[in-house]
């Protein structure tokens, strides 16, 4: 074989490997109509399992509305990246934008900018600021999530109260730091006999989750109820509480039900708080594109929001509804 | 002769640029508008302004993988005296630079004065400067709500290019110059090929090395500048990764990770190809990975063509 043919051969298996490739990463976008709207929906990682079952319900709303649904984001908790992307959607021209934001200052900039052209912005998950965004999906409101998981840390803290140790997202998240606030709120008022003894970072990782529990476990020996209140945090959570063989320290948070299953299942983990992922995907698609069609949702106090019925809505918030908790006998029933 | 001239690795890699232009002008949404381009440039400066510093280092047979979490440190020491020490941004700005040519002076001291090995030197300082960041905010500050005229550098227009543009500009300007039109270029390409065959014909071995070190972490203070600027915040993961796709920039433009070969224009050829890349696959609705994937093919092409001339 010549070099000039090796080149060649060389040449080719890469130009099939390009193909293979871009083959291989399609589904970016869902097929539409030609002259369809275009929703852009990003996550604030897209391999977390709770934003992969959002996209599922969004997938579901775009096809029922007959628009195109771009859903993009970083792979890794990235706010530089989240705002790479947002600017590519802008520079394409599309109708509406949906993000859960991870970092708010660095996301509003570029989200005002989005509206400045034209384009219509729907925070969900996690909000921007008010003035960046034309609505919030809101999946539950922080108090209601809040007095959820302190009711839960109530009952497993017994009559006496005791310490919680709770393992957050990263210290920087925005949703988290507000139940955090929240339930500051609460606790003096309906919760007297809890305190927060320690806050520490999972970055939405479970391994990190794991270690930060079992130092939380060694700093505050005391400690009666660790509450993990990121998805990938909980199950990390129980995994260390299990592995230190702490009969006495109790186990609630926030998570996803299928993650949650086997430390719901063998009884480490007491409870997982959540809403319903799919239908928050769901109607944060209708919300954008209804947006998008020039419907108002400031003034209004409902909101048609397809199969999940007559939504109330609040301000410039569009309400998914109450927290729902995740138990063992519950939990056989969930598939996300 | 005339033949293995045309082949030269920038060569490749402006057809491969020119391949990436023409395919997503036909693929993707509004890829081809002065808008766009001056939004890519804007996207790239940061990981730009590591490439063109390291671009030296790597001509020297040397590397710096500390220079991302430099960016972090400097943008996070910046918001800390902006904010916290309550100084004037000018001042701000001038310790941010400060701290940038402070690591570069730790690893041109460690490289330079000790001869320790580049990789292994920056790999620790890379750990040492992205841990001090974190400490600095205890991972969870976030400095923001930095006045306009700051913002300006990030995401501002000066004479119709990106602010950044500029700084871009100026930087691969001054590099250009020490690379390829002072004598101090062909001493950096002599320690590349061979730094015991340098000393002996009388360069000074250890004061280019520290200067490029040194170079290299001004060029960090700098970027972490414009990043703060362009997002609106400094927090202690910022850059995370740059300090790979700046090199990823430098290879792909045909410097020899050995040392020795290289140019700025090729370091800025890989800038735009790779900067290209990213854009482009997201005007066409091409999720993020696919950019990763058809990074490493443009790199394995670029060098399985260079290694076929027998000089990778």
């Amino acid at each position: 074989m010549t070099r000039r043919t090796m080149a060649v051969a060389f040449g080719l298996g890469l130009g099939l490997l390009t193909l293979g490739a871009a083959g291989a990463c399609r589904g970016g976008g869902s097929a539409a109509p030609d002259g369809a709207l275009t929703v852009a929906m990003m996550p604030k990682n897209k391999g977390n399992p709770y934003f992969v079952s959002c996209r599922q319900g969004a997938e579901e709303a775009a096809q029922q509305l007959g628009v195109k649904l771009l859903w993009d984001g970083p792979t890794e908790t990235d706010p530089a990246k989240q705002n790479d992307v947002v600017e590519a959607w802008i520079t394409r021209g599309v109708q509406a934008i949906a993000v859960s934001v991870e970092n708010r200052e660095a996301m509003s900039t570029v989200l005002r900018k989005a509206r400045g052209k034209g384009i219509k912005v729907v925070t969900w998950d996690a909000d921007a600021d008010p003035d960046a965004r034309d609505a919030f999906v809101n999946q539950a409101t922080p108090a209601g999530i809040a007095d959820v998981l302190l009711g839960h840390a109530a009952r497993l803290s017994g009559p006496a109260g005791g310490e919680i140790g709770i393992i957050t997202g990263s210290l920087t998240a925005a949703n988290q730091n507000t139940w955090i606030a929240e339930m500051r709120k609460l606790l003096p008022t309906k919760y007297p006999t809890l305190t927060i003894v320690d806050i520490r970072p999972s970055d939405d990782d479970r391994k990190k989750a794991f270690d930060e529990t079992q130092t939380l476990l060694r700093v505050h020996p005391k400690v009666k109820v660790i509450m993990a209140i990121a998805s990938p945090a909980v199950p990390g959570a129980a995994e260390a509480v299990k592995q230190s063989g702490r009969k006495d320290v109790g186990v609630t948070g926030l998570g996803l039900p299928n993650a949650s299953k086997p430390y719901l299942l063998d009884g480490v983990l007491d409870s997982a708080v959540l809403w319903n992922t799919k239908d928050l995907g769901y109607l944060t698609v209708q919300v954008a594109t209804a947006l998008a069609k020039g419907t108002p949702i400031v003034g209004t106090t409902q909101f048609p929001g397809g199969r999940l019925g007559q939504l109330e809505v609040r301000g410039d918030n569009v309400i998914l509804g109450t927290p729902f908790t995740f138990t063992k006998a519950n939990v056989g029933g969930f598939d996300f | 002769m005339t033949r293995a001239r045309l082949a030269t690795p920038e060569l490749v890699l402006l057809v491969l640029l020119v391949g990436e232009l023409v395919w997503f002008s036909l693929a993707a949404t509004n890829f081809l508008t002065l808008d766009n381009g001056l939004e890519i440039v804007r996207a790239s400066a940061e990981v730009g302004l590591l490439a063109l510093a390291l671009t030296p280092v790597i001509l020297t047979g040397g590397i710096d993988l500390s220079c991302g979490a430099l960016l972090g440190l400097s943008a996070v020491v910046f918001g800390a005296i902006w904010r916290d020490a309550g100084q004037p941004i000018a001042v701000a700005a001038a310790a941010a630079l400060g701290v940038g040519l402070l690591g570069g002076a730790v690893n041109a001291w460690m490289v330079a004065g000790f001869g320790r090995p580049a990789l292994i030197v920056t790999l620790g300082t890379a750990s040492l400067f992205r841990g001090l960041a974190e400490g600095l905010t205890g991972g969870a500050v976030n400095y923001s709500g930095f006045p306009a005229s700051f913002l300006h550098l990030g995401q501002g227009r000066v004479l119709g290019l990106p602010t950044q543009a500029w700084v871009l500009i100026a930087a691969a300007a001054l590099i250009a110059v020490l690379v390829h039109a002072a004598t101090i270029g062909r001493a950096l390409r002599a320690i590349g090929y061979a730094p015991e065959g340098a000393r002996f014909a009388g360069i000074p071995v250890g004061r280019r090395l520290a200067l490029v070190y040194l170079l290299s972490g001004g060029a960090a203070g700098v970027a972490g500048l414009v990043y703060a600027a362009r997002l609106g915040q400094a927090r202690a993961d910022a850059g995370t990764g740059f300090e790979l796709s700046a090199i990823t920039a430098v290879v792909l433009g045909g410097t020899s990770i050995f040392g020795g070969r290289g140019s700025v224009w090729g370091t800025m050829l890989g800038l735009v190809a790779l900067g290209v890349l990213a854009n482009g696959l997201r005007l066409a609705d091409q999720p993020a990975e696919l950019a990763g994937v058809l990074t490493g093919i443009l790199l394995v092409v670029a060098i399985g063509v260079g290694a076929r001339r027998g000089r990778a």
